[in-house]
């Protein structure tokens, strides 16, 4: 896969893998998130999405997160072949 | 003495340690650990976020703990945030305890990174190292050590093992003795250390700025640009040369590293975080799937997921309000016999009706409240330690979301079905203040079981048995309807500026700690009696003053009550009928007194406010009387009821064969003069307006705000004039009666 492929977080499907490159948040939203672990390189993984299609369920840095979508639309991601990494 | 660190030996006859970590590091099992049973339970200063103390004694040294609030970091964002990073950089810690989650130590070191920039001696907690055994993470205590600069300390908070060696430790490092105590800098890279170093030169020109807190932790927290920081340095005389520095060194970094400063010091960070756990973590790997992820393939499965959670509602839902059911009983029964005997014991007059009327029954509305909020309390502590809590936020944040409103909103917006009392008091679990406050401002629209049993006499004098079910099931959908309306709207005006963002850890699923649900439970039920019950003891005692004067003082009218008693009991009658007819002759007398009161005069008062709405045609002379009854209804809104029985001086129970008083059903449908349209006005007013006394209190205990308080008394009033008055008015035009 190429690397330069971005696609905003929330865009990614259950099962699905990812690099973070890019916050487009700013604010206290961009602090939070990055605090969370979602810093230049970071692994995520999507796990599911809530009952009601929103939030979603992610697993970065070993821990499970839950995002809404709206947030997760700020976050430039660059999807990965899925593989065992956590 | 600690090289680079302040303090230690610390003097003064107390050490003050404070205990930070991230939420769900199981901070407060090591607290209770530490602590016992001597807690001390308030407030943070000017918030109403809880603030948890708790005493410990050691070889003769005294220890005060604080436990602050978990937080994930010190950036001062959210409330919480704002307290433990006041806290830490202030003078008031003498050295800090660092719990970490042992099974996640990546992102809680991130924390640590910033209590290590602070400049106290600090004992790192490994908690929950059989979880982390579990997962197959295997820790090197030595090197951890080394890195960090700190005693490390393995601990299983819920089972209590650890606690000792962190207590010696303590003593040590309070002592000054413990020699695994440095001052350890994490490193930025030479390119942010370089801004740094010059950040810190020019806020020493201002030598009260660099002592105020340390300069490296301000430089660091310049460069994220913090609006508190920033303050502080505006106030500041070498404000200027200290931000031009700022300035100048965020632009560098921006032109050499690519990144804005928040963004460069997370990574660095991280980076600090992620090499340590490198060095000193090895972690088998793993292919089976963790217990938490097996449980949550079935508790937040796209189809299982929302009915185990109504399933997990309705289970707590009857545990309090039907098994809370049982011990309110019993309370109310005690209460009644209190009164009971008082009334015997005590010669009649103004100071036996202060305590038999007043008093005892206004504590006795105090105390009922206790064991449900005990008993939901517990469950929703239970909830929230096991983990599922964040589950059901998870599950429902979409749909409160549409409301305004977060995901941890339902659970007390569900709860105030059964009394809005715990209801709003369950809503400590919401982090944010925002969205915090706007779920304890709309919460009293949510239709309580005290309001039922108005909507049950009403609805059921005046309506046939089907349209009466549906009136009733309409009044708590339109609560809800409203409380997801207004909870909307002020989230579009007085809350806009929050923008909170819905970030949520959903932690590992773990087995609770009893002891420290019932620790919990005890300490909501006694904050409860001790804040809430002062305000509510306070009105209840006015309201009865009201309701009794001027016409308790009538001497004339006491004597003609004294001898009707005196002469009924001469009189030669079978036993019922006597009690019958002295009932007969206690409700006249109640309620002359009642029609006679400061609160009558003020219903009457009320009159013209509500006579388009239950008297739009002026042909109801008794129209005055649901101004009192309503009035009344403030203390406690099934007090609607009672009191419409005393000024129509009726039997409140239908059929109730004692004597002569006709039941209020009967009253009411032959002489009140309310007819359908408008008893479904006075349904509607009684589900929206002022939130009774117990709410109140609670509110004002949970926002510890009067205007706050005020403003959803008020705002209650204007919504249940104007939808009441809608109704008749509506239903006018559509030709009801």
């Amino acid at each position: 896969m190429s690397h330069n492929q971005l696609t905003p977080l929330s865009d990614l499907v259950p099962g699905q893998e990812a690099t973070v490159v890019q916050l487009e948040a700013l604010g206290p939203v961009r602090r939070r998130l990055l605090e969370m672990g979602f810093i230049r390189g970071a692994r995520l993984k999507v796990e599911k999405l809530a009952p009601l299609g929103d939030p979603m369920e992610l697993v970065i840095k070993g821990y499970h997160l839950s995002l809404r979508r709206e947030e997760g639309s700020c976050i430039l991601v660059s999807p990965a072949a899925p593989s065992g990494v956590r | 003495m600690h090289p680079g660190l302040a303090g230690g030996p610390f003097g003064g006859a107390m050490t003050t340690v404070a205990l930070a970590g991230n939420p769900n590091s199981g901070k407060t099992t090591i607290f209770n650990g530490l602590t016992g049973s001597r807690h001390h339970v308030g407030n943070w200063a000017g918030v109403t976020v809880e603030r948890r103390s708790g005493f410990l004694e050691l070889d003769g040294n005294s220890f005060e703990v604080v436990d602050l609030p978990g937080t994930y970091s010190l950036s001062a964002q959210s409330e919480d945030e704002r307290i433990a990073s006041r806290y830490l950089a202030g003078p008031e810690a003498d050295l800090i305890i660092n719990v970490l989650d042992a099974s996640n130590l990546e992102r809680n070191l991130y924390l640590t990174t910033q209590l290590l920039e602070l400049r106290r001696p600090v004992i790192f907690v490994l908690n929950m190292m059989d979880d982390a055994e579990r997962q197959g993470v295997s820790l090197d205590l030595e090197a951890l050590q080394r890195l960090l600069g700190g005693p490390v300390i393995p601990t299983i908070g819920n089972r209590e093992e650890g606690i000792e060696q962190l207590k010696r430790t303590l003593l040590d490092v309070s002592t000054g003795t413990d020699p695994r105590i440095r001052a350890i800098p994490v490193g930025y890279g030479d390119d942010i250390e370089k801004e740094l170093a010059k950040l810190v030169r020019e806020i020493h020109r201002d030598e009260k700025l660099a002592e105020s807190q340390a300069p490296r932790w301000l430089a660091l927290q310049l460069l994220e640009r913090a609006p508190e920081a920033e303050a502080r340095v505006r106030e500041s005389h070498a404000s200027s040369a200290v931000g031009r520095q700022a300035a100048a060194s965020l632009a560098f970094l921006e032109a050499h590293l690519g990144a804005d400063g928040g963004t460069l010091l997370a990574e660095q960070r991280y980076g600090f975080a992620h090499g340590l756990v490198a060095e000193a973590v090895r972690r088998k790997d793993r292919v089976r799937k963790s217990p938490t992820d097996r449980l949550d393939d079935v508790l937040t499965h796209r189809w299982l997921g929302i009915p185990i959670f109504l399933a997990i509602m309705i289970a707590v839902y009857s545990f309090t309000f039907i098994l809370g059911k049982y011990p309110q009983d019993w309370i109310g029964m005690g209460f009644q016999w209190l009164q009971r005997e008082a009334d015997l014991l005590l010669p009649p007059g103004e100071l036996a009706s202060l305590l038999v009327d007043g008093i005892i029954p206004g504590v006795g509305s105090v105390v009922v409240f206790v064991p449900i909020i005990m008993i939901l309390m517990g469950c929703i502590a239970f909830l929230e330690d096991t983990g599922y809590m964040a589950r059901a936020a998870f599950i429902m944040d979409r749909l409160m979301h549409l409301m305004g409103l977060h995901g941890k909103s339902f659970i007390p917006l569900v709860m105030g079905t059964g009394c809005n009392v715990p209801g709003v008091q369950a809503t400590r679990t919401i982090e944010t203040r925002e969205d915090r406050f706007i779920t304890i401002l709309v919460s009293p629209l949510v239709s309580c079981s005290a309001r039922l049993q108005v909507y049950i006499l009403v609805a059921g004098t005046f309506f046939r048995p089907v349209p009466a079910a549906v009136a009733i099931i309409g009044m708590h959908f339109l609560g809800f309807a409203l409380a997801m309306i207004v909870g909307k709207v002020l989230r579009l005006t007085l809350f806009r500026g929050a923008n909170n963002p819905f970030v949520m850890e959903l932690p590992p699923y773990r087995m609770p700690v009893l002891k420290a649900t019932f620790i919990h439970m005890w300490e909501k039920g006694s904050v409860f009696l001790s804040r809430a019950g002062t305000v509510i003891l306070a009105g209840t005692t006015l309201v009865w003053f009201l309701s009794h004067y001027p016409g308790i003082t009538n001497r004339a009218w006491a004597a003609e009550y004294q001898s009707g008693r005196a002469a009924l009991s001469a009189l030669d009658l079978p036993p019922a009928e006597k009690e019958a007819r002295l009932a007969e002759l206690d409700l006249a007398q109640e309620s002359r007194l009642m029609n006679t009161s400061f609160a009558a005069r003020f219903g009457k008062l009320l009159q013209p406010a509500l006579a388009p709405i239950l008297d739009p045609d002026h042909t109801r002379p008794e129209a005055w009387k649901d101004g009192v009854a309503l009035t009344a209804g403030f203390v406690a809104k099934e007090i609607v009821v009672g009191t419409l029985a005393v000024v129509h001086q009726a039997s409140p129970e239908a059929g109730d064969g004692r004597g002569k008083a006709a039941s209020l059903q009967d009253v009411l449908r032959r002489s009140s003069g309310l007819t359908p349209l408008t008893a479904l006005a006075f349904m509607v007013f009684t589900l929206l307006y002022t939130p009774c006394l117990g709410t109140v209190g609670m509110i004002l205990k949970e926002t510890r705000s009067v205007p706050w308080t005020a403003f959803t008394v008020v705002y209650g009033l204007a919504l249940a004039w104007g939808l009441a008055w809608g109704t008749t008015f509506l239903g006018r035009l559509a030709g009801f009666a």
